[in-house]
């Protein structure tokens, strides 16, 4: 029997190969939805800026780190439909019955879920610099950047596992595409917290997403603050942990004998 | 526990919750080390039940198991290792070739990639699929998938083999051949349970058989023990002229039991397989007023229609069985002969 590293380390080459021979679903598709969110709303709403009070002269510059974010949201879900589409083929009991852990199991296809994403925010991210955004924080800020995009995105993730496993029905993930929606508009992504209703106000307070959005924009356009990073890997991490603690119990319930 | 035993279940039940199903109420029975034994019923008998359980991935409401003298439900990950497994359905990943499906099973078993990539080959040639290795199984034919199945279970040499309907829906050509490789298997030393509807296939394989019908073992023995038991071995025979049962009767001392009215009669015949060329010669006295002339030996079909009082294909819906119905001889008797 392998360890549990080798089994991660297998598994995990196996997901990204299946997605090599399925790319357009697996490595582009995360790219649309923030990308025409980036072009269009950014050129369509960009008046916005000359609000009193709005930090800066160029929309996009103000969209491009909230939109990398984003891709999180939006590129997860694979991974989820994967592995309930194993569960219904048989070919996780041949996995189990290979003594595969149920932990390397789902611990490869959420990094592969991550490792989906970070294409589709490298390509917002070129597409904000073309569009006028200014990293002003240079290789740190944007290391920091893609490194907050992991941890949103594995917590972010969870959540598709939860669904899928709880309802072992593939499609059942796509129901949950919308969440990002309301999570978006909840958050800072569009407008600074003070242009905000008073109730949005007060929602985004509550949504993980705003301080996603928050802490990208410091390590973006700066300036890099302590405060909002250490805000955002906590509840990054919190969120994290829920989801996987979750995620562990759907997945034990679905594959352990009964 | 019996010493030697590959395989010992005792008073093995499951209720499927909340249904309240009862799939199996109390199933026992051995399997020696080495042998090829066949689980025979129909959809729904719990043949899948019983694999389930015995290669731990379902766990039993009551009763025991044992592989190798290890509890399946104690230990599962130990009992796993010496097990290879192909279940119902072809379980493989349409995104991955042949070849990566069995380098995966083989790593995953803990050999280096250069062991796996040896192991991989060799079995792609067993198999007949080297020229499919490096096609997705996406692109593969039912028979190729089944192979590939079975080959995955072959990864790592495992001491117990179960199939589950291993040839269910294969060609007569690609059967053949895999019965070919159980038996191979078995010369190895390797231990299979082998569960089909197929019963010329279990008849063909299997070295001792168990019927199951609705969730319980309604017998169990050598193929050719069960046919001697529940089944008799017939002379079916058409003969010229209106006085042919009589004919019949008077020349063997055996009644036939069925007429059509067209001279269609059939002898059962006591005394097994052994006692029909004693009938064949007493028959040979009425010369050519026989038409035709048919030996049939009893077969697990008519040893199942016995015990369970119907035809194992009922409802089953499943593939052409017509290569497999049973030991047919038919002995044409020249309609110039005479004595």
């Amino acid at each position: 029997m392998t360890g549990s590293f080798a089994q991660v380390r297998l598994l995990l080459a196996r997901n990204l190969r299946e997605g090599l021979r399925n790319p357009v679903l697996a490595y582009a598709l995360p790219i649309v939805i923030p990308l025409t969110m980036m072009v269009l709303v950014a050129k369509t709403l960009s008046v916005v800026t000359r609000l009193p009070g709005f930090p800066t002269t160029n929309y996009a510059e103000w969209m491009t780190p909230a939109i990398i974010m984003l891709t999180a949201m939006t590129g997860v879900g694979y991974a989820a439909t994967s592995l309930v589409i194993d569960i219904q083929s048989g070919f996780l009991d041949r996995l189990r019955l290979l003594n595969a852990k149920p932990s390397s199991l789902l611990l490869s296809r959420l990094l592969f879920d991550v490792v989906r994403v970070l294409p589709a925010g490298a390509t917002l991210l070129v597409v904000g610099v073309l569009l006028g955004t200014h990293v002003n924080e240079g290789v740190v800020g944007i290391v920091g950047l893609f490194a907050l995009l992991i941890l949103w995105a594995a917590a972010y993730g969870g959540l598709y596992f939860v669904v899928a496993l709880t309802t072992r029905n593939a499609q059942a993930p796509l129901a949950l595409a919308p969440l990002f929606l309301p999570l978006q508009f909840l958050s800072t992504q569009f407008v600074p917290r003070s242009l905000l209703p008073n109730w949005v106000q007060t929602a985004s307070v509550w949504n993980p997403f705003t301080y996603m959005v928050d802490a990208a924009r410091s390590l973006v356009t700066g300036p890099l603050e302590l405060e909002p990073l250490a805000k955002a890997i906590a509840v990054g991490v919190g969120v994290l942990i829920v989801t996987q603690l979750a995620a562990r119990r759907s997945f034990a319930r679905a594959v352990d004998a009964v | 526990m019996t010493d030697g035993a590959a395989i010992e279940v005792r008073d093995l039940a499951k209720r499927y919750e909340p249904a309240g199903v009862e799939a199996l109420r109390g199933v026992s029975f051995e399997v020696g080390q080495g042998e090829i034994f066949g689980f025979l019923g129909r959809n729904g008998a719990g043949k899948s039940t019983t694999v389930r359980i015995l290669t731990t991935l379902l766990r039993p409401s009551g009763g025991s198991a044992h592989v190798l003298g290890t509890d399946v439900t104690a230990e599962p990950a130990k009992v796993r290792h010496v097990l290879g497994v192909a279940l119902q359905d072809a379980a493989l990943d349409e995104l991955m070739t042949g070849r990566e499906h069995l380098v995966l099973a083989s790593r995953l078993s803990g050999a280096s990639a250069k062991a796996a990539g040896r192991k991989a080959a060799d079995l792609l040639e067993v198999f007949g699929l080297t020229g499919a290795g490096d096609r997705i199984a996406a692109r593969y034919s039912g028979g190729m998938r089944r192979r590939l199945d079975v080959a995955m279970a072959l990864v790592r040499d495992p001491q117990v083999l179960f199939l589950d309907e291993p040839t269910t829906g294969l060609d007569p050509q690609s059967r053949r051949a895999l019965w070919e490789l159980i038996r191979r298997q078995q010369e190895q030393g390797t231990t299979v349970f082998l569960t089909t509807q197929y019963l010329a296939e279990a008849d063909e394989l299997a070295e001792r058989v168990a019927i199951v019908h609705a969730g319980t073992v309604a017998a169990m023995g050598t193929p050719t023990a069960l046919k001697e038991r529940y089944g008799a071995t017939t002379v079916r025979l058409r003969v010229a002229g209106a006085d042919a049962v009589d004919r019949v009767k008077g020349a063997t001392g055996v009644d036939p039991v069925t007429t059509a009215g067209d001279g269609r009669l059939v002898l059962n015949v006591t005394g097994g397989d052994a006692a029909v060329p004693a009938l064949l010669g007493r028959l040979a006295t009425l010369g050519p007023a026989i038409e035709r002339i048919e030996v049939r030996s009893a077969t697990l079909e008519d040893v199942f229609v016995a015990l369970t009082g119907s035809e194992i294909e009922a409802g089953a819906g499943s593939a052409d069985n017509t290569s497999l119905t049973g030991v047919r001889r038919g002995i044409g008797v020249p309609s110039g002969s005479n004595r």
